[in-house]
C-alpha cells in the first residue's frame, strides 16, 4: 500500500448547475507522500479549481478531501494552511503595500503577532529570529537584492518567485504550485526547478500545474490529466505521454513524445 | 476672542481626531468602511452618563444611574463602545466594501431610533442632561483649559498607541489582510480574526471620547449623535489624506478649526447668522471637493520625498 498524503474522494464543484469540477462520478485521486505530481490538462479543466477546492478557497459541492487523514473539505483556507498545505497562484497575490521582505515575513507562523505583543514592543527579537529565515528563502529565490523594494517595482516573474518563497519559509508539508513557470525566463525557471528538485529530495510532497511540459515532466513522478473537469489518465511522465487519449485532448497528434 | 477659538478648536479637534484617527485605523489600514462611527461614539456618551448619573427622580424617564465616580464612567464608555463593536463587528464583518459601509450605517440608525424611542435608557428625545464631570479647578485649571488638555491628551495617547500597534509584526498582517485576504489565509492567517480585532480596537479611542464629549457638552441626547457625525470625520479624514496618523489629525483640527471660525463671527441680526451657517456648509462642500480634486497633500508628500 503506497502512503497518500492527500486523496480526492468523488469531488464535485458546481457552479449555478455547471460542474466546473467532477465529471459525472466527481474527481478522485491521490497523491504520493513525498511525490512529485504533476496536474495537466486542456484551458478550462479544472486544475486551479481543483487546487481552490483542496486548499479551501472554495469548498466542494460534494465529496471529500482529506490530508493526512483528516476531513479538510469544510475546513477554511487558513486551517488547512495550518496544517501544513502551502499553495501558490495562477495569478500571483502579493501584499501590495509591504516590502518584498515583509511579504515573506507574512508567511511565517510569528509567535509575537498579537496587538498585545505590539503594544508592549516585545516582538522584537522575535523577528531578528525569523528575519534569517525569509532572507534565506528569498536568496533561494534569486530576490535577495530586492528585498527592501516595493512588491510593485517587481515583474510577473519575480512576483511568482516571491510567491515561492512566501511559502518556503513555512516549510509545507506539501506544496501546490499553479503555473509556477508561466511568465518566468529562462534563467529563473532552472532556479525554480532546482529548488523543486530540492524541496522534492528533502520529502515534501508536490502537485504542481504546469503548460510547460518539458519543465513538468522532467522533474514529476506521477502525472494526472484532467479534461472538462474529470479525470483523463493518471500514471507516470512516459505513460501519460503515450496515452491515445492525452494526445488527442491535450497534447496534439503532432506531439514529439 | 482668538483665544476662545483656538482653545475650542483643539478641544473638539483633539476630540475628534480621536474618532478620525480610530476610522484612520479601521479603513486605511483594516479596510474597512464604517459608515457608523457616531453610534460607537454614542454608546460611550451613554454609558458615561448612566453610570455617573444619580439615580432617576421625579419626571427623569431613565431606569439607570448608577451614581459612580467619573473615571468608572469613562472605563465603561470604552468598554461599551467595544462591545458594541464585538456584537456589531461579529456579524457584519464578512461583508465588503459599499455592503459593510450600508450595514454599519443601519446600525447606528437602529441604535439611534432605539436611544430617541426607548426612553428607559436615556430619557427618549430629552436626554440626560447635567451630565456629572470631573471639575479642573481641582488642579488649578479652568474648565475650558482643562477639557481642552484631557482632549490633546486622549488624542496624543490614542495616535501613540496606534502608531505602536501597526509598526509591529501585527501591523504587517493587518496590511496584509488588507492587500489580500485570500495570500494571508493560504499561509494560515486567520483574516477574520484580525479584521474583527481591527473593528474592535478602533471602537475603544471613540468610546472614550463619546465620554469626554458628554462630559464637555454635560449633556447626552440623540440630537447630538445623528450620521452628521460620522460625515463630519469622513469628511475630515479625506481632508487630511487617509494614510498617515498626522494627516487624519490635521485634517480634523482644520476642519473643525474652520467651522469654529464662522461659528466665532458676530453677527447683528437671526438673518445673518442663519446665512453664515448655511455657507459654511457650502464652503465646506467645496474645499472637500477641492482637496480632492487636487490632493494637495499627496503633491506636498511627493515634494516632501523628492
Amino acid at each position: 500500500m503506497t502512503d497518500t498524503i492527500l486523496k480526492l474522494d468523488g469531488v464535485v464543484k458546481e457552479f449555478a448547475g455547471f460542474r466546473a469540477v467532477g465529471g459525472p462520478g466527481g474527481l478522485s485521486f491521490g497523491v504520493r507522500r513525498g511525490g512529485f505530481l504533476g496536474l495537466i490538462g486542456p484551458n478550462g479543466a479544472g486544475k486551479s479549481t481543483t487546487f481552490n477546492l483542496i486548499s479551501g478557497v472554495m469548498p466542494p459541492t460534494m465529496g471529500r478531501v482529506t490530508l493526512d487523514g483528516t476531513d479538510i473539505s469544510a475546513l477554511p483556507t487558513a486551517g488547512i494552511a495550518a496544517l501544513g498545505l502551502g499553495r501558490t497562484f495562477q495569478t500571483p497575490r502579493a501584499f501590495g503595500s509591504l516590502s518584498v521582505i515583509d511579504n515573506v515575513m507574512v508567511g511565517l507562523a510569528h509567535p509575537e503577532e498579537s496587538p498585545l505583543a505590539a503594544l508592549l514592543g516585545r516582538w522584537k527579537s522575535a523577528e531578528k529570529q525569523l528575519i534569517g529565515r525569509a532572507e534565506a528563502a528569498l536568496e533561494r529565490v534569486g530576490l535577495i537584492q530586492r528585498r527592501h523594494d516595493s512588491v510593485s517595482n517587481l515583474s510577473g516573474g519575480e512576483l511568482r518567485m516571491l510567491e515561492v518563497a512566501r511559502q518556503l519559509v513555512r516549510e509545507p508539508r506539501i506544496l501546490l504550485l499553479d503555473e509556477p513557470t508561466a511568465g518566468v525566463d529562462p534563467a529563473l525557471q532552472g532556479k525554480l526547478s532546482e529548488i523543486l528538485a530540492g524541496l522534492h529530495a528533502a520529502g515534501t510532497t508536490l502537485v504542481v500545474v504546469e503548460h510547460n511540459l518539458g519543465f513538468l515532466m522532467s522533474l514529476a513522478d506521477s502525472v494526472v490529466v484532467l479534461q472538462n473537469g474529470a479525470l483523463l489518465a493518471e500514471g507516470t511522465p512516459d505513460d501519460i505521454r503515450r496515452d491515445p487519449a492525452v494526445i488527442a485532448a491535450y497534447l496534439g497528434a503532432d506531439h514529439e513524445a | 476672542m482668538i483665544q476662545s477659538l483656538i482653545l475650542s478648536t483643539l478641544m473638539f479637534g483633539a476630540m475628534f481626531s480621536v474618532l478620525t484617527v480610530s476610522l484612520n485605523l479601521q479603513y486605511a489600514r483594516g479596510g474597512m468602511i464604517n459608515f457608523g462611527t457616531v453610534a460607537y461614539f454614542a454608546a460611550g456618551a451613554y454609558a458615561y452618563a448612566i453610570f455617573t448619573q444619580e439615580p432617576p427622580s421625579g419626571l427623569d424617564q431613565y431606569a439607570f444611574g448608577f451614581d459612580l465616580p467619573w473615571w468608572v464612567g469613562f472605563l465603561a464608555a470604552g468598554l461599551a463602545a467595544m462591545l458594541f463593536a464585538l456584537v456589531t463587528g461579529w456579524p457584519t464583518l464578512r461583508l465588503r466594501g459599499e455592503y459593510l459601509a450600508l450595514t454599519t450605517f443601519a446600525f447606528a440608525e437602529v441604535f439611534h431610533s432605539i436611544l430617541l424611542n426607548e426612553r428607559r435608557i436615556g430619557n427618549g428625545s430629552v436626554g440626560m442632561a447635567n451630565v456629572e464631570r470631573p471639575d479642573p479647578a481641582s488642579i488649578g485649571l479652568d474648565d475650558t483649559l482643562g477639557y481642552t488638555l484631557a482632549a490633546c491628551a486622549l488624542m496624543l495617547l490614542t495616535a501613540w498607541l496606534f502608531h505602536r500597534l501597526l509598526a509591529s509584526p501585527y501591523g504587517r498582517l493587518v496590511d496584509a489582510t488588507r492587500d489580500d485576504e485570500i495570500a494571508a489565509e493560504s499561509v494560515g492567517k486567520d483574516t477574520a480574526r484580525v479584521r474583527l480585532q481591527i473593528f474592535v480596537i478602533s471602537a475603544i479611542p471613540i468610546g472614550f471620547a463619546g465620554a469626554l464629549y458628554a462630559m464637555i457638552t454635560t449633556l447626552v441626547a440623540p440630537a447630538l449623535f445623528t450620521a452628521e457625525v460620522t460625515f463630519f470625520v469622513w469628511i475630515a479624514l479625506a481632508l487630511g489624506g487617509e494614510r498617515t496618523i498626522p494627516g487624519a489629525i490635521l485634517g480634523t483640527l482644520a476642519l473643525v478649526f474652520f467651522q469654529e471660525l464662522v461659528r466665532a463671527i458676530p453677527f447683528e441680526t437671526v438673518r445673518g447668522a442663519q446665512i453664515a451657517a448655511s455657507a459654511e456648509e457650502v464652503i465646506t462642500g467645496i474645499l472637500f471637493i477641492l482637496v480632492l480634486r487636487w490632493q494637495p497633500w499627496d503633491r506636498l508628500s511627493r515634494k516632501a520625498g523628492s
